[in-house]
């Protein structure tokens, strides 16, 4: 067992892995974070979506060990302080409707805005491809991020 | 979920810690970069190693470095590194248009283009463009340094000419003057890995460089089309008789992605639109 | 009905800020504590095979394995309309993936590496991979014990063949039907399996504590239906439904796939050998895709006699279905279809043959659509075919045999009220029918597919719903129901409903998650019917709480009961302008009267719902007498597509769907059902294309090969149009949308690439590829 440090949420965490742990499994099961979550084990789907140094990885790809002295952003750091303007909007258009994507959905968005304030659809969609949604067809979800950055700021 | 196989992990500090630890493991060790590849094949068992060995801590292998005649890409640089280069994609259209098709977000930021060759799967994105570029391996062992062509460098499917001991530090790309475009055939507009690809490559002097990938059991050049073209301006004729060339050129598989009828027929399809519109931009940069 | 508050409105789901801020708890994000035991599968790498030994030993002697299981531990039956599968396979396998042995462990890697240990030997049996195959007279029977098999009285299994159940309808004389014709068409359309892909994998925890109680947590659409299976199969341990408990934590998906019982039963069964420690079932994606339940294969045989002026004469259907391993749920997609093979058209001369046959390939069981997209593709392209050869317009032949309200439905009963004819003119319109589109590329070319929708709810004859209401001391509302929102946002509709009796804003209501201890029973979450079904519980429910509220204010304060009325949670009187009292102040602690006692307490409402109605009684050969279904939600769609002629890629541009659903009573939901059905329905024709080896191994069981769309795979633009024509019996005239949405989308494509293009492709996928080749060999001919 190998003592890492990250930072995750914003908060110091020490954890003790083994170097075959995947961060995926060592965020929900040691770390009580459970918004990312298992879709596909192999990276295809999205739903293991975390900000690691602020870019968008699979967790699901990633060995703990690997994220030593690191930082991760997950839903629940997104979401602590309040919604941010994307979450509100896609919360009043009804976005998503199992839920199961929303996290990762929501990991790529705050990625793709941090870069990119006021994205074109194409960018949105380009940025949102790799989570993948069985439910909602996507479109409410592609007019939520257009919405909520049109009117100007993006928080 | 959980890869039930244990290893050590080692993450080097810098290329000699890095050689060392590859000469005496060997077969032993598998070098990790991205990730994307690797995890994968340790949690399906396609791979079991005794140890990982993780790069990303070496920040001479993290450089890209343009120079007025060569790019050089460090073993740990992201196909998404390559697309927010404004450089690359002045300098190397083929290849930065290959990296904007490579899966998506997530995958792109951990993958690289060197994990991409490492792998040497058949359909590699990669391969086409570095074809088309004689790009050149770089590789150290503790012993030795050595250049490889990217001619030279796929010896089979999933087969490189990498030895175990061996760690590459990057690919070096020549830079010229040239448009080009690297088509790709998937089942959608989504992700997905090529059942098809083409990288075309055309300069002002009626020079044609073509190299496929997923059509043949390693990415390659198609020499035949290029001295059939060499020289001569592109009409639609031209490229009808020049589209009867690729048979001879490709040997595609039937599988569950696709079958070798609608692999040839779109390699077709590709060179003839991929071809135009490098030449319509090679125009378009001369005007 | 205009000046409702509640009901009409696209609220904000009531469940939304939980799934935006990531609080929500799916099963697999519970924490069971350190006893938390896990299971690993061994399945059959057998299609059909006899077992002749399983040698657990060494995977019992590894460290850290706590037991393993087998056949022989459970060997009892179950099934939800059929019982004929077992917990695990007993001396026979009937497809690759099934269920062998269960080896359990503390930790998932231990339980791993130890079930590679487990040792099977086989002895190979011929396998039948293709219904056809199984149909034959001297194919080897997969289920040699059909006619032994415990089933509803309305089903039909043919003993001593594959086939699992036969629904036969005829009415009228076909013989004169097709006699008067003066065209008929006859032709076959094929339409392969298919999986469901829900985000969330099915996930169970079971728990049998040290005294006897069995506890599952698990990914569900049916709780209480679970609930009863398991107590039913359990039986011979001594378990009875007292001692079951089912709890249904939100679910990421079911699409169907989560509706009666699949590997919940392996965490149920499990838990009674490990007692007093909780056990985790987990599948992965690979397991998600050949393990739980897959949608049924179809060959559709049809034929249709028309009169020259475009009226029907005629149809001879007959559907050979592929239900797998198990018939137990798939049967019930087979009868659905049988009855209801005529699609929203009126025949008055019917032939129906929907024949359930067994193969060596994975149960199939319910799945969004439930048949109905199976043989819509077949008949919608038929039809088109049909108005080409006439040269009538598309359309116009769909609004001359458009089925009505009161016209006679295949079963001999009168269809219901429905604004079909509005929900064509409408779709037409929208889609500028009639007006060719064309694009600036010569590359490609456009085509414009028309099709209709119709579905009934599949359910038995007694699938009853209830609902528990209960106030707070703050006036709000928790609702008891057991229907699963699995993101169609059920859990606010029921929410809208108890608001507007109860003028209690949603806000202030929370509908809670199944538990089968505390919620009363609903049948399952299936079949499009809960917002109908358990609407009117809850409706029920609602009016209950309120003749209470009534009762006791009009006793204790003298004010006459017919006056009475809610409004924004307070109690008003029509004759007494300045009366109000709230909610709040007496619906737990009552009202004091003069004399300073209480009178009334606790506000508690109950509804149950029962179609009291309907029945599955009919005749076995001709499927009159009956009434089985208790309504059809009917609408039409179309989209105009860019077909690329060289490559064969195709992109909706436009795609216009109506639906009537009586009443939406939450329009943002309903639109949201028809965006998110049509692209599933888009990806089943365009994209998903589910491949077996010779051996019956599923080849592509993960996201690389089998293709589910991306953000970057939508259409330009989809227009949801809601039609209202109300539901007699529906909660403010309401039926269910939840299926229907995908029904349209295989034939729309097919009809869209045969205008474009003048190719015809009568078998699904069709994928660019296909499109490709069949317009290169009709541009070779």
């Amino acid at each position: 067992m190998k003592k890492i440090t990250l930072r995750l949420n914003g908060e110091l965490r020490n954890v003790y892995v083994e170097p075959e742990e995947i961060l995926l499994d060592v965020l929900r099961d040691k770390l009580g974070t459970k918004s990312p979550k298992c879709g596909c084990d192999r990276g295809d789907c999205g739903a293991c979506a975390v900000l690691l140094n602020g870019r968008s990885v699979r967790s699901c790809l990633v060995l703990a060990i690997e994220t030593d002295g690191q930082e991760i952003v997950t839903v629940e750091g997104i979401s602590k302080d309040g919604l941010s303007k994307v979450q509100n909007t896609m919360l009043d258009k009804n976005a998503f409707q199992c839920g199961f994507c929303a996290p990762g959905m929501i990991i790529s968005t705050t990625e793709l805005l941090d870069k990119n304030p006021h994205p074109n659809l194409e960018e949105i969609k380009e940025a949102l491809s790799g989570n993948l949604c069985r439910c909602t067809g996507y479109l409410p979800i592609l007019e939520s991020v257009q919405e909520a950055t049109e009117e100007g700021h993006h928080e | 979920m959980a890869i039930i196989n244990d290893f050590n992990y080692h993450k080097p500090k810098d290329i000699d810690d890095t050689l060392i630890l590859l000469s005496d493991l060997k077969e032993k060790a598998k070098i990790l970069a991205g990730g994307t590849d690797l995890i994968v094949h340790l949690k399906e068992e396609i791979v079991k190693t005794e140890n990982v060995i993780d790069i990303k801590g070496i920040t001479k292998l993290n450089k890209i470095e343009v120079s007025e005649d060569n790019v050089f890409l460090g073993a740990g640089v992201t196909f998404t590194e390559i697309i927010e280069s404004a450089e690359l994609k002045e300098k190397l259209p083929v290849l930065w248009q290959a990296s904007e098709k490579v899966a998506s977000v997530g995958v792109r930021n951990r993958a690289t283009v060197v994990g991409n060759i490492c792998s040497a799967v058949p359909s590699l994105d990669s391969a086409p463009a570095l074809l088309v570029y004689d790009a050149e391996i770089l590789v150290q062992s503790k012993t030795s340094k050595r250049t490889i062509s990217i001619h030279d460098w796929f010896t089979g499917p999933k087969k490189t000419i990498l030895k175990p001991d061996e760690l590459v530090l990057g690919i070096n790309i020549p830079i010229f003057q040239h448009t080009g475009v690297y088509e790709k055939l998937g089942r959608y507009k989504g992700e997905d890995l090529a059942q098809a690809g083409i990288g075309i490559c055309v300069d002002s002097n009626k020079n044609y460089r073509f190299a496929y990938c997923a059509v043949g059991p390693i990415p390659k050049r198609m020499k035949k089309l290029e001295e059939f073209l060499k020289g001569k301006d592109i009409s639609d004729e031209l490229l009808g008789e020049a589209a009867k060339l690729i048979p001879s050129e490709i040997s595609p598989i039937t599988d569950i992605r696709s079958s070798a009828e609608y692999r040839t027929h779109m390699m077709k399809v590709m060179f003839k639109r991929g071809l135009q519109k490098s030449v319509a931009l090679l125009k378009g940069d001369r005007s | 009905m205009n000046n409702l508050k509640h009901v009409g409105k696209p609220s904000v789901r009531i469940d939304g800020k939980e799934k935006i801020s990531g609080a929500t708890r799916y099963t697999d994000d519970l924490e069971f504590g350190p006893n938390l035991h896990f299971a690993a599968i061994v399945e059959s790498t057998e299609a059909h095979a006899k077992i002749i030994s399983i040698d657990t030993t060494e995977a019992e002697n590894f460290p850290g394995v706590v037991g393993v299981f087998t056949g022989k531990d459970f060997p009892f039956k179950f099934g939800l309309y059929m019982k004929d599968r077992f917990i695990f396979a007993m001396d026979t396998v009937h497809y690759v993936g099934q269920q062998i042995a269960a080896v359990v462990a503390r930790d998932i890697k231990t339980a791993k590496q130890a079930a590679k240990l487990v040792k099977v030997e086989y002895e190979q049996l011929p396998a039948i991979f293709d219904q056809m195959e199984a149909l034959k007279d001297d194919a080897l029977l997969i289920h040699p014990e059909l006619g032994e098999y415990e089933h509803v009285p309305w089903f039909f299994p043919q003993a001593k063949t594959n086939i699992a159940h036969w629904r036969k309808v005829r009415r009228g004389d076909t013989i004169k039907g097709f006699e008067d014709a003066d065209y008929i068409l006859e032709d076959t359309y094929t339409v392969p399996r298919y999986a469901h892909c829900p985000l969330e994998t099915h996930v169970a925890v079971g728990l049998c504590d040290l005294s006897g109680r069995l506890t599952i947590w698990a990914s569900s659409q049916s709780p209480h239906t679970q609930r009863n299976l398991f107590a039913e199969s359990l039986a011979p341990l001594g378990f009875t439904h007292k001692d079951v408990r089912v709890i249904a934590p939100p679910i990421g998906g079911g699409f169907g796939g989560k509706a009666g019982v699949s590997m919940e039963i392996l965490a149920a069964a499990i838990a009674t050998k490990v007692r007093g420690n909780p056990i985790k079932v987990i599948w992965s994606r690979e397991q998600e895709f050949y393990n739980t339940s897959q949608r049924l294969g179809v060959i559709a045989m049809l034929k249709i006699g028309v009169k020259n002026d475009g009226t029907f004469t005629a149809i001879n259907h007959r559907l050979y279905w592929d239900t797998g391993a198990s018939a137990e749920y798939g049967a019930n997609v087979v009868n659905a279809v049988g009855l209801s093979a005529i699609g929203p058209y009126r025949f008055h001369n019917v032939s129906i043959d929907s024949v359930c046959l067994y193969t060596n390939l994975p149960p199939c069981g319910a799945y969004r659509g439930f048949g109905y997209s199976e043989f819509m593709f077949g008949l919608e392209s038929h039809i088109n075919r049909i108005a080409d050869h006439l040269n009538i317009d598309a359309v116009e032949i769909r609004k001359i045999n458009a089925i009505k309200e009161n016209d006679i439905l295949a079963y001999g009963v009168e269809m219901n009220p429905n604004g079909l004819i509005e929900c064509i003119d409408k779709v037409a319109k929208e889609i500028e029918w009639g007006k060719e589109a064309k694009s600036d590329d010569p590359n490609i070319k456009v085509g414009k597919g028309f099709s209709l929708i119709w579905k009934a709810p599949a359910m038995p004859p007694n699938a009853s719903s209830a609902a528990f209401l209960k106030f707070s001391e703050d006036g709000s509302i928790n609702i008891l129901v057991s229907g699963m929102d699995m993101g169609q946002g059920y859990l606010t509709v029921m929410a809208q409903i108890a608001a507007e009796i109860l003028s209690v804003p949603i806000t202030k209501i929370r509908t809670e998650n199944p538990d089968t201890d505390r919620n009363p029973y609903e049948w399952q979450t299936v079949a499009s019917h809960v917002t109908w079904s358990c609407g009117n519980a809850v409706q029920k429910a609602a009016i209950d709480a309120r003749e209470q509220i009534f009762d006791v204010v009009s006793r204790t304060l003298y004010l006459p009961k017919e006056m009475l009325f809610l409004e924004d949670e307070k109690v008003k009187c029509k004759t007494k302008p300045s009366f109000e009292l709230p909610l709040k102040d007496f619906v737990i602690n009552g009202i004091m009267a003069e004399d300073s006692t209480f009178k009334g307490g606790p506000i508690m409402g109950h509804g149950i719902f029962m179609p009291e109605f309907a029945s599955a009684n009919s005749d076995p050969e001709t499927s009159q007498g009956g009434h089985p279904n208790v309504h059809y939600t009917v609408g039409a769609a179309a989209i105009t597509l860019e077909v690329d002629k060289d490559s064969g890629e195709m992109h909706v541009k436009k795609a216009v769907e109506a639906i009537d659903v009586g009443k939406a009573i939450n329009p943002s939901l309903v639109k949201g059902q028809i965006t998110g059905g049509l692209l599933q329905g888009l990806a089943t024709v365009l994209y998903e294309d589910m491949r077996f080896d010779d051996k019956g191994k599923m080849l592509n069981p993960n996201f690389t090969d089998y293709k589910i769309p991306t953000a970057k795979d939508v259409p330009d633009e989809i227009v949801p149009i809601i039609v209202e024509v109300p539901q007699p019996d529906g909660p403010f005239g309401a039926r269910g949308v939840g299926e229907h949405t995908m029904i349209p989308a295989a034939p729309m494509i097919a009809n869209a690439v045969n205008d474009a293009l003048g190719v015809r492709i009568k078998s699904m996928p069709i994928t660019k590829e296909k499109v490709a080749l069949a317009n290169l060999n009709k541009e070779e001919k």
